[in-house]
């Protein structure tokens, strides 16, 4: 794709964001603070509790959190269905590896699946530990006054600056 | 299965719809602004912060807001900010994009998102291990910026001014490289 074409096919920042409040807004009059990090608890407890049911009573994170039957499980699996019916309906072209992975580190598939399984093994365990992640922390916590998702918020967006400066190195300059 | 459920599917449909069509479940583009070359995702999320807290506050004004704030553990959140950071910043997913971008079907964002629950099986085993440690010896409680400035008015006031200004400083810092074709 040519770069040069990336503006239109986007939703521009600022009526997004209106959408976005709204539907978040929505969440807190209909259910709680929305979250993300804890559907994947959801997920993992609805699917061991089947063949070890004794595990997941045993387990402090699993017992503070409801299984697949639950607004948090409804929620992920409906962010998926979200994504599939805004791919099939838009011209935003799906891609396995990212242009600017590619340039950098080649068009191996195996080597970018690796590297998303391990980054996304980190963030779990990182939201898991601090409670919440980019949504359940940062947003819904800065939404609500916290000082917990503000100070969340500084240090995940500054390590991820300084981290894809490391990763991507001179790539992202040499357009 | 009660009316929970299909609240939540609902949510999470107009949610993973939104976050796709602004461009975050593309992994180029969350490169894109960690690198400082694109900065509309994060204004879009720092905006939709703004305008969310004015919203609660109305909500919470009319007595229908369900809240429920987090503590602040100065040593968990940190170093929990920190490994997020680093993953972030590699992958180009956080938790919620990588199934809005599973469903839009990257497949990259597949693998993110069976890492993510292999990460979050690993840390719930060792919960009892990691909370004691690392949560509570520092955790001082739900704080929020009300309780510095008084009154929630007040601090949605201050928050709203503390993220105008950052969006402020990506619009002048990011260097936008899209051939002139500025929103």
């Amino acid at each position: 794709m040519d770069k040069k074409n990336i503006s239109p096919l986007y939703w521009s920042w600022i009526p997004a964001a209106f959408a976005l409040a709204g539907i978040i807004v929505f969440i807190f009059a209909t259910f709680g603070p929305p979250a993300s990090s804890s559907g994947f608890v959801s997920t993992i407890k609805g699917a061991v509790q089947t063949v070890a049911p004794e595990y997941v009573e045993n387990m402090t994170h699993y017992a503070m959190m409801p299984d697949t039957g639950s607004w948090l499980f409804a929620f992920v699996l409906g962010m998926a269905i979200g994504g599939f019916a805004a791919g099939r309906t838009g011209r935003i072209p799906v891609r396995d590896i990212p242009e600017i992975w590619e340039k950098r580190f080649g068009n191996s598939r195996i080597k970018r699946f690796a590297a998303t399984f391990a980054g996304g093994f980190i963030i779990l365990f990182a939201s898991r530990l601090a409670g919440g992640c980019t949504l359940g922390l940062f947003i819904s916590g800065s939404t609500q006054l916290a000082v917990s998702g503000l100070y969340f918020g500084v240090l995940i967006f500054a390590v991820a600056m300084v981290t894809a400066r490391l990763v991507y190195g001179r790539t992202g300059k040499e357009e | 299965m009660g009316s929970e459920i299909w609240l939540g599917l609902f949510s999470g449909i107009a949610f993973g719809f939104v976050i796709q069509r602004v461009g975050a479940t593309n992994a180029d583009k969350m490169a894109r602004a960690h690198l400082m070359m694109e900065g509309d995702i994060p204004k879009f999320m720092l905006m939709a912060v703004i305008l969310s807290a004015i919203g609660l506050l109305g909500l919470e004004t009319a007595g229908v807001a369900n809240t429920r704030v987090l503590p602040t553990s100065l040593v968990a959140t940190g170093v929990a900010g920190i490994l997020f950071g680093i993953g972030w910043g590699f992958c180009g997913y956080c938790p919620g994009t990588t199934w809005a971008a599973a469903g839009e079907g990257r497949m990259d964002a597949v693998f993110a998102l069976i890492g993510g629950l292999a990460g979050a099986a690993f840390f719930a085993h060792l919960h009892e291990f990691f909370i004691p440690l690392l949560y509570d010896p520092s955790n001082v409680g739900q704080i929020t910026l009300a309780d510095w400035t008084g009154s929630r008015p007040a601090a949605v006031v201050l928050l709203v001014f503390i993220l105008g200004l950052c969006i402020g400083a990506i619009d002048f810092l990011w260097k936008e490289k899209n051939g002139g074709q500025t929103q």
